[in-house]
């Protein structure tokens, strides 16, 4: 009586076809750049309509999120398309130069990655971490000022993770031992973070700013990807490892797996010996450490200097790659990749386009929102996140 | 018997604020026994068992293990010392493996963290084959059964060599038949040479798999005697102190008009699968009817559609006449309709609310309650304080929350709620789940009650007992429809035949 009518095996299924709209619509959109760089506007309007038909005939028959994805990857990429194919050959090819791009993507994502890791495993712990911010910022300018004291850029990224730590262990004795909410105390940090920089950046630095001989991160040149993408600083290649232990200490320890059982179901996780407050406060302190190193990247490995508030709600991105990511290593680092490629676009467009680039600004959030609504498949955060708990 | 006993437990006295839990408190578990601890909720058997585990720490006392002492202080010592417990709400991460639930805190590793998932797997395996579980270890928890789930709580404590085995009300979440394969593990564990440690409030499981039972009362020990020789009544008097009726006592029923009728129903399910298929009844005034059948074959679904909580997929659903199939909850009750649902933590009470405002729940917005539109909360303290005395609500007064009840009173409030607003028709689902042989005689006296003042009553209950000695007609639902119908003069057999699909109506043949 329920029977599902038979399907071929050989034929797409409304999702995949769904699915495949999605890609036709940001297809329609890379039709106009270089290299390709189709000049007629109906190129990216045929392609586009063609994702906006595969979205109405999924939505149609009740595959209702991918659907509506891509519905609207359609109408984006007919009108970036369009942007695109006004503008003159010269301006695109300034702009899209994929080598640079890529290399751009890199330096924009690596403090993403830093603190997006960080943020996945206080989550996974449990624990909500919105200060991500705060230590981001706190790593950027403590890492400033040690590597200025110190003058080694190594002190510098000691200076960063300390001050990391320290921030997130005070989120840590907020949110697990005195079950304050976790959003509230994540936002105190960051207001925290951000008085105790601007002050110690003016009482120390005052007008002049950081010295302009602060000790910089060293660039390394790895064998043949060097060819590819240039000198990359060592936190770039720091991030591609930490990338990777951070997948496997998650997946493949048994650390791990007490890690994801906290956060899970933390009195399960208690009833069988583990300890629940320790592994969040180390979860927690070791968030606190990424983010900060993710900091100090911005103060002395990109710009080489610090200024007040310069993370700019990076930490904020990194929790959305996080929850973009489904809660997992590659994910949060694909997220960053996504939101890096943005920011390294915008900037690029800003040459030609000026003041108009700022609405390209827009494109990782547009992205995010559409991401985060469920088009790709729901994201299950860890079930006791944001709940502190209570011992018996 | 010169061995000592694998565990013994000496004079453990706990005190909580206002709470004598445990008071002097002995017991002793021999090797390869079933050793059931029996008390009403609140009893005290609880606190003891998490005394065993290192949860809390007694006042007083001392813990043996083959006669020697030992100090647990957490679950880890508890671990440690062999002893394993199966918690009644599972602690179990429904996202996980059952091999990962089981090698927890265990995990089996190489090159010093990595962990080895075939040794973890083989080792897991090994567990079940001695045993004999059937459990697929790369199964994730949220997609097993809650018998299984049950096994794999077992066999977590059993990975870790657990000699000594807690089990905490293990059947208040099975069906009848997931019992009956528990009990059956249990007797393995026992050939095994485990000790178990069986806390119930059944009085017939208790007879049916202990070697021994201890009766807990208000912290005390009352009395430690072999299943041989004991009988369901003299448990009960220990553990209620006072004599119980375990038959219901019922004159025959007098039915009059029908109030509750139900014309070829069918409900959907959360999936939108028919969950109830064309089921066509009715309930009299001054009877029980009650409807027997095994966990999910459309009970709930049906309840949920009389009570306006469910749409109605077909069919019509009237109440003394009145059409009720396309109702809201409100509208159901406003036209007579009692519940007393399923599940009274989550839909009979609103547990952070007072004890007064769950009674007003239905209707806080009418005479006498409120008043132009006005709440009138001072009323309600004291209309509340009254319902509470006339229906027996221990453990709290009209402003007590009323989470902090023990489950029978909260039923008892339930119940007080629902009775009290004078309903015609009052449908009872599952009304005794989890409830101690005192409560449970006083919601069986109150349902008999409502009869005999003569409104309708629909019993639904996984308990055949249960059904078989309050229904005056028992119908039994099979697969979403009624396959077969009886009077109270039937045997459990036959009825019991008819919940698994070999009903006289026509459907049975299929």
């Amino acid at each position: 009586m329920n029977a599902v009518p038979a399907q071929p095996p050989w034929l797409p299924t409304t999702r995949q076809i769904a699915i495949g709209g999605i890609v036709l619509g940001l297809f329609a959109f890379w039709l106009t750049i270089p290299p390709v760089s189709a000049r007629s506007p109906w190129w990216p309007v045929f392609a586009g309509l063609c994702a906006i038909a595969a979205g109405i005939w999924a939505v149609t028959r009740d595959v209702r999120r991918p659907g509506w994805g891509a519905i609207a990857a359609g109408l984006v990429g007919i009108a970036l398309g369009l942007l695109s194919t006004r503008a003159s050959v010269s301006n695109l090819d300034q702009v899209v130069v994929w080598s640079a791009l890529l290399s751009s993507t890199l330096v924009w994502a690596t403090p993403l990655t830093f603190a997006a890791i960080g943020g996945m495993f206080c989550e996974r712990s449990g624990v909500v971490n919105i200060g991500l911010e705060g230590m981001m910022l706190a790593g950027a300018f403590f890492g400033a000022l040690g590597a200025d004291k110190f003058n080694s850029w190594e002190m510098g990224l000691v200076c960063a993770a300390i001050a990391g730590g320290g921030f997130a262990l005070v989120h840590a004795v907020m949110a697990i031992h005195l079950r304050a909410d976790q959003i509230v105390s994540g936002t105190a940090i960051n207001f925290l973070a951000l008085g105790v920089t601007g002050y110690f950046f003016i009482q120390i630095y005052g007008e002049n700013g950081t010295p302009g001989n602060l000790p910089r991160i060293p660039d390394v040149n790895i064998g043949f990807l060097g060819s590819v993408f240039g000198h990359l600083s060592l936190m770039i290649w720091l991030s591609f490892v930490l990338l990777i232990v951070a997948h496997i200490t998650l997946f493949k320890t048994a650390i791990g797996l007490r890690i994801r059982s906290v956060g899970e179901h933390p009195r399960a996780a208690d009833t069988v010996g583990i300890s629940v407050y320790g592994t969040r406060y180390a979860a927690v302190v070791l968030s606190g450490m990424l983010a900060a190193l993710g900091g100090a990247y911005l103060s002395i490995g990109y710009l080489g200097s610090f200024s007040e508030n310069m993370t700019a709600g990076r930490g904020f991105i990194a929790l959305a790659a996080v929850i973009f990511g489904n809660w997992r290593p590659f994910g949060a680092f694909a997220a960053a990749l996504l939101f890096g490629g943005s920011t390294a676009l915008s900037f690029r467009l800003a040459q030609p386009w000026g003041n108009a680039s700022v609405l390209f600004q827009a494109l990782p959030y547009v992205l995010t929102l559409i991401a985060v609504a469920g088009v790709i498949g729901r994201s299950v955060p860890p079930a006791a996140a944001g709940r502190p708990y209570v011992k018996q | 018997m010169d061995e000592p006993p694998v565990l013994e437990l000496r004079g453990i006295t706990k005190e909580f604020p206002g709470v004598l839990a445990n008071d002097h408190v002995d017991f002793d578990l021999r090797r390869g026994e079933v050793h059931a601890l029996l008390g009403e909720n609140g009893a005290g058997k609880s606190t003891l068992m998490s005394i065993l585990y290192g949860l809390y720490t007694p006042d007083s006392g001392e813990i043996l293990m083959n006669g020697k002492p030992v100090a647990i202080r957490s679950p880890k010592n508890a671990i440690e010392l062999g002893i394993g417990m199966v918690h009644q709400h599972f602690m179990l991460i429904p996202v996980m493996t059952v091999t990962e639930n089981i090698v927890l805190a265990n995990e089996p590793v190489y090159a010093a963290v990595l962990l080895d998932e075939s040794a973890a797997e083989k080792r897991v395996a090994e567990v079940a084959r001695t045993f004999n579980f059937a459990v697929d270890p790369h199964a994730r928890i949220q997609d097993i059964t809650v018998g299984q789930q049950q096994r794999v709580e077992i066999m977590k404590a059993l990975y870790c060599n657990a000699d000594v085995v807690i089990l905490d009300e293990p059947t208040a979440v099975l069906t009848p038949q997931e019992a009956a394969e528990l009990f059956e593990i249990l007797r393995t564990l026992k050939r095994e040479g485990i000790s178990i440690i069986f806390i119930t409030h059944k009085l017939n499981e208790v007879l049916e798999i202990a070697d021994r039972i201890t009766v807990l009362r208000r912290g005390k020990k009352v009395e430690t005697i072999p299943r041989i020789g004991a009988t369901e009544a003299g448990l009960a008097r220990a553990m209620v102190g006072r004599e119980v009726l375990l038959r219901v006592d019922k004159k025959p029923a007098q039915p009059g008009e029908p109030l509750l009728e139900i014309e070829d129903l069918s409900v959907h399910d959360d999936r939108g699968l028919e969950a109830v298929r064309g089921v066509t009844f009715d309930v009299r005034a001054a009877e029980i009817v009650g409807i027997a059948g095994v966990d999910g074959n459309g009970q709930s679904e049906l309840i949920d559609a009389l009570t306006g909580l469910r749409k109605a997929a077909g069919g019509k659903i009237s109440v003394g006449g009145q059409d009720l199939t396309h109702a809201s909850a409100r509208q159901a009750l406003d036209a007579g309709m009692g519940h007393i649902p399923e599940d009274r933590q989550r839909r009979g009470l609103v547990l952070d609310f007072n004890l007064a405002e769950n009674l007003a729940l239905h209707d806080y917005g009418k005479e006498p309650f409120s008043r132009f539109g006005w709440m009138n909360p001072r009323r309600w303290l004291r209309w509340a304080s009254g319902l509470l005395s006339e229906f027996d609500v221990r453990g709290g007064g009209p402003a007590t929350r009323g989470g902090s009840l023990s489950g029978g009173n909260q039923q008892k409030v339930v119940v007080a709620r629902e009775v009290s607003r004078d309903p015609s028709v009052l449908v009872a689902a599952q009304p005794t789940r989890g409830l101690d042989v005192g409560a449970i005689e006083f919601v069986h006296r109150r349902l008999v009650e409502q009869r005999d003042a003569g409104k309708a009553v629909l019993l639904v209950s996984l308990e055949l007992e249960e059904i078989m000695s309050l229904s005056d007609r028992i119908l039994v639902l099979y697969e979403g429809r009624i396959v077969a119908e009886f009077t109270p003069e039937v045997s459990e057999e036959e009825v019991g035949i008819a919940m698994l699909g070999g009903g006289r109506k026509e459907d049975a043949a299929a």
